[in-house]
């Protein structure tokens, strides 16, 4: 290595060094500390669980025969589920319909993007009044057509639906933007060709188009998936883990846990597997779509 | 460690900002700012939280008062109770300064005082220096007082209210019209609410959805129990034949007879529809049941009040404290002690019991004044010897369950068991059966030994 | 063959205009909640949940806003978002130039630990830093929050920046080079100017993540230090539900950061995917 490479690489490693630190800092650290309190029984009203290890997988029994907590990851299921492929679904048909088209169609995408860049909190409040009987319009409109709707956020068998059309509508401009990116890349050659031959709309989408962008929807798909475990504020807002628990999804139970009862060594013992179980999801999902792309190529 | 410097820099813009906003405005409205004499407490700001019960609500109005005596501002919010003991628990925990004064929350007053995390006050009752005599401590009904204490004794609270459950009806003309009196028992009390739903188009029972208050009487009417024998065995026993039979009970009552949605009415939404006359019969707090005589009720003619029903096995009122408390990591505990003394003086609350109406009252002078006891006659009748009444019946002690140091546990699932109950997610006997195995398995977690 | 031609182009033109029609009243639809609640902050008290779209605008809401504690989160909001936003910036730029530069065997490492803090819940971390905040008291401060904010900012900043520092031609740098200039002199120099837009783009995102945060506000902070989306909650906490003034709260909240995305809605994708588009 000549002295001016030598040079240049130490300057790299100035340049990342201090970011590698912070990083290491407030990542790391507080993954080991997480790790660490999730094998004592921490209860802050009893100062001597803090360093309490002698019983460090206390926790995790527990959480194995802990009804509420499979519950939870049930509920958390059956969101996911429904909300990616919900996202995915309408994004790629909002994604279809900008595609192209005049200036009407192209100021519309600034448009769709609002209900993705909102603060959450915003989305809650205005789902609140959306899913509050007495002042939402939208129950209003449905009692004036004579199909009175009744409270679905304290319905339990509607409760969760009610939160993935909230998730939905707050989302699905994720995986438009996305589709919509993918779209115009997609070569106009065998469009052009498809056309000359007199493909419809469908086998258009079918043969052609859908090919190309299907790797884009994958990846939509897994951001969406990790994306939708972490759902807070719009539980928080509206239904508050409720009714019951029906729509208390795994976030949220760490969170009762750990901020509501104190029990911090359990809370941290939920976090713990929640994070394992997102890094072995994203593993899986990585493997199974690098086969699918290897076999597409 | 909190960084000063930025904390000047924000508060002194928005200090400046609203300041000068400002000057203008009180100018305006003719109160020059105070000017002239150095306060004893100038400068100091106090953060200051309570759940909104009708008297922090109404104190809010006479802050400013507070403001222009001592020259301390008040930063004061008043969020709902399961928020209110939420964030309170959760800053107490940190033993933070976050907070001047709090509220000590009846149920979490075991918690936060066996924690450490309350003020001890008797330092400050008992010196001349900071307790004037005439603020007279021992004014303050023994009772209400007595879950402020510590197993020692000591005081960590200066309790505001000793509320009480009774039963209000906004349409009495309604069940007179069926010839009906105030039920007296759980029997008559199904009974009139099946003759009186709908007419008029008032829907006969409403009850806020904090379960683990408003059906604990129920509960114990019909002979269950929370715990084995709290204080001393707190095995919990939710799972008897007769937890079951009473939260069928209670949940006929809230499905058959109340309104649409009432299971999720909170207390504030059932004051409303009880005030405006939309709901007629509800087991209320004696402080929300004496709004329905105060102004802006549409409904204080037509209303009448009763002691709660009592079940086969007798009639339990729930009683509840709550009161002021300063945090153990409050910066400023001199300045939280003003504001504790001033909105407990006889002066300011019994002017309050004058101009409001304020019903949830603890200094025995002012209950036996005869400005109160007028108040308290709300269209005829005497809610204030029902309130005494119901204070005299808990004394044989059916509220220990309740300031047991891990009941806020079990008050959750009895939340989440009625809830399931109330939406037909369960059965009774399914739900409660569930409450005990979680509750168990929470006070086991909370070192609780069994 | 004339026939079919003009067939084909006839259904183009009204499939055209049908579907510009649609998109009007799919995007009305779909932004009705929003404009409903913006509507709601200026409508006066008697009739906030009426429904007749002629009514006497007040900003009665607005000013009762202003007179509140809200100022003072909305004050804590800007310094969260702004400080966190400068300090990933300034740590993360020249970390991302290193790693697109650099030649690191680790950078791949690297590349997955960045994606690994992008996706572990916030639980993971809330946990953690509220335990630790409260023995250093850090609790309730904006410090302790632009601290938390860097979890997810500075990842995004190195993760964003790479493929613009990538795509500056690495000739031009060497030039720089070859007339003497340092590593850091020539990156200021040419490939900063160079991948401004990406700057601008990351920043303006790691702004709006900031000012959007709710949890890590939420648990770790109390009065102080209370950020504006806390505060709106504590809005609805109050009993009464003053909705007026929910409704002019969320619009406020709301619209710094409508605005900003506007201004870069084209690299909205990237960085909330965090180059998930990069294949």
């Amino acid at each position: 290595m000549t002295g001016w490479d030598a040079q240049r690489r130490h300057a790299f490693q100035l340049g990342l060094a201090p970011a590698l630190l912070v990083l290491a800092l407030i990542t790391i650290a507080p993954a080991i500390y997480l790790v660490l309190t999730s094998l004592t029984p921490l209860n802050l009203t009893l100062p001597d669980s803090a360093w309490d290890f002698s019983t460090p997988l206390a926790n995790y029994s527990d959480l194995l025969d802990d009804p509420r907590f499979s519950r939870s990851a049930w509920v958390q299921a059956k969101l996911s589920m429904a909300t990616v492929i919900a996202q995915l679904l309408i994004g790629l048909g909002v994604a279809l319909l900008l595609n192209g088209g005049g200036k009407v169609r192209q100021f519309a995408r600034s448009g769709f993007l609002i209900p993705m860049v909102l603060p959450p909190i915003v989305v809650g409040l205005l789902w609140r009044v959306m899913y509050a009987v007495d002042i939402s319009p939208f129950h209003r409109l449905m009692e004036f057509i004579g199909l009175p709707v009744g409270s679905l956020i304290t319905n339990p068998n509607l409760a969760l639906t009610a939160i993935v059309i909230a998730e939905t509508w707050e989302w699905f401009p994720f995986t438009m933007l996305m589709v919509l990116a993918a779209l115009q890349m997609v070569p106009a050659a065998p469009i052009e060709a498809a056309r000359i031959d007199g493909a419809n709309d469908w086998q258009m989408f079918r043969y052609v188009i859908f090919p190309y962008i299907q790797q884009t929807l994958v990846v939509a798909g897994i951001f969406r998936l990790i994306d939708s475990i972490k759902a807070f504020p719009l539980i928080f807002v509206l239904t508050d883990g409720g009714p019951g628990d029906v729509t208390q999804v795994t976030n949220y139970y760490a969170y009762r846990q750990a901020f509501t009862f104190s029990l911090w060594g359990y809370g941290s013992a939920i976090a713990t597997l929640m994070v394992v179980g997102i890094f072995v999801l994203s593993w899986a999902i990585d493997r199974l779509t690098g086969t699918a792309r290897a076999g597409a190529r | 460690m909190r960084t000063p410097h930025l904390n000047l820099t924000r508060r002194g813009l928005v200090r400046a900002g609203t300041g000068s906003l400002l000057v203008p405005f009180s100018l305006a409205s003719g109160k020059a700012p105070a000017q002239g004499g150095r306060k004893p407490f100038d400068g100091v700001t106090l953060n200051i939280s309570c759940w909104s019960a009708t008297y922090p609500t109404l104190l809010g109005q006479y802050l400013p008062e507070f403001t222009e005596r001592t020259g301390i501002k008040v930063n004061y919010d008043t969020p709902g109770f399961p928020v209110y003991n939420q964030r309170a628990d959760l800053e107490l925990s940190t033993k933070g300064s976050g907070y001047d004064v709090l509220n000590v929350t009846f149920i979490f007053t075991s918690r936060w005082i066996g924690a450490g995390w309350m003020t001890p006050l008797d330092g400050f009752l008992n010196d001349p220096n900071k307790t004037p005599a005439d603020w007279d401590a021992a004014d303050l009904l023994a009772g209400s007082v007595a879950p402020m204490r510590d197993k020692k004794g000591a005081i960590y609270g200066i309790p505001w209210i000793s509320d009480v459950l009774m039963a209000a009806s906004s349409r009495f003309d309604l069940l007179k019209a069926e010839g009906l009196g105030m039920p007296d028992t759980f029997d008559e009390l199904d009974r009139a609410m099946a003759l009186i739903n709908k007419k008029d188009n008032v829907a006969a029972y409403i009850v806020e959805n904090h379960w683990g208050w408003t059906f604990i009487p129920f509960l114990q009417g019909f002979g269950g129990s929370i715990f084995r024998n709290a204080p001393d065995d707190l095995m919990p026993t939710l799972n008897t034949p007769e937890v079951a039979q009473a939260a069928e009970f209670f949940a006929k009552l809230v499905n058959s007879y109340g309104p649409q949605a009432a299971a999720g009415y909170t207390y504030d939404q059932v004051n409303e529809a009880m005030r405006a006359g939309r709901t007629n019969y509800s087991p209320m707090n004696h402080a929300f049941a004496a709004l329905l005589g105060a102004e802006g009720s549409k409904v204080t003619a037509t209303s009448n009040f009763s002691m709660l029903p009592k079940g086969p096995k007798g009639r339990f009122p729930g009683v509840a404290s709550h009161g002021w408390g300063i945090p153990i990591g409050a910066k400023n505990k001199d300045a939280s002690w003003e504001f504790i003394k001033w909105s407990m003086s006889k002066e300011l609350v019994g002017r309050m019991v004058e101009r409001h109406g304020l019903g949830s009252v603890t200094r025995t002078s002012l209950l036996n004044s005869p400005a109160y006891k007028g108040r308290m006659v709300i269209n005829g009748v005497d809610t204030g010897k029902m309130f005494l009444d119901s204070i005299a019946l808990s004394e044989t002690g059916y509220m220990k369950y309740r300031t047991v140091h891990v009941y806020p546990q079990v008050n959750a699932q009895i939340n989440q068991a009625i809830s399931s109950v109330v939406s037909g997610q369960m059965k009774a006997k399914e739900a409660f059966a569930l409450a005990q195995a979680n509750a168990i398995a929470d006070l086991k977690r909370a070192g609780v030994r069994l | 063959m004339a026939a079919s031609r003009s067939r084909v182009g006839w259904f183009t033109r009204h499939r055209n205009r049908v579907g510009d029609g649609f998109t009007i009243v799919l995007l009305l639809v779909v932004l009705f909640p929003f404009g409903w609640l913006v509507q709601m902050s200026f409508r006066p008290n008697a009739d906030i949940f009426g429904y007749d779209l002629l009514f006497n605008p007040t900003f009665a809401h607005y000013k009762a806003l202003w007179a509140g504690a809200f100022p003072a989160s909305f004050v804590n909001s800007i310094i969260t978002s702004v400080a966190s936003t400068v300090l990933a910036l300034v740590l993360g730029v020249p970390a991302s130039y290193a790693l697109s530069r650099g030649a690191f065997r680790s950078s791949r490492g690297i590349a997955l630990w960045i994606l690994a803090t992008r996706m572990a819940p916030p639980i993971a971390f809330t946990i953690p830093f509220f335990l630790a905040y409260r023995f250093l008291g850090l609790s309730d401060t904006l410090i302790g929050l632009i601290i938390v904010y860097l979890t997810f900012n500075l990842a995004l900043v190195i993760w964003m920046m790479q493929p613009y520092f990538d795509s500056v031609p690495r000739e031009l740098e060497e030039a720089a080079w070859i007339d003497g200039c340092g590593v850091w002199e020539a990156f200021w120099r040419v490939t900063l100017p160079l991948s401004a837009p990406g700057l601008a783009a990351t920043a303006v995102i790691c702004f709006i993540l900031s000012w959007n945060d709710f949890f890590y506000a939420l648990v770790l902070t109390r009065t102080n230090a209370s950020t504006a989306p806390v505060a709106i909650v504590n809005f609805i906490q109050y009993t009464g539900w003053e909705w007026g003034r929910i409704a002019a709260a969320g619009t406020m909240v709301m619209l710094p950061v409508v605005l900003f995305s506007m201004l870069v809605r084209n690299y909205l994708v990237r960085g909330l995917a965090a180059g998930g588009v990069k294949e």
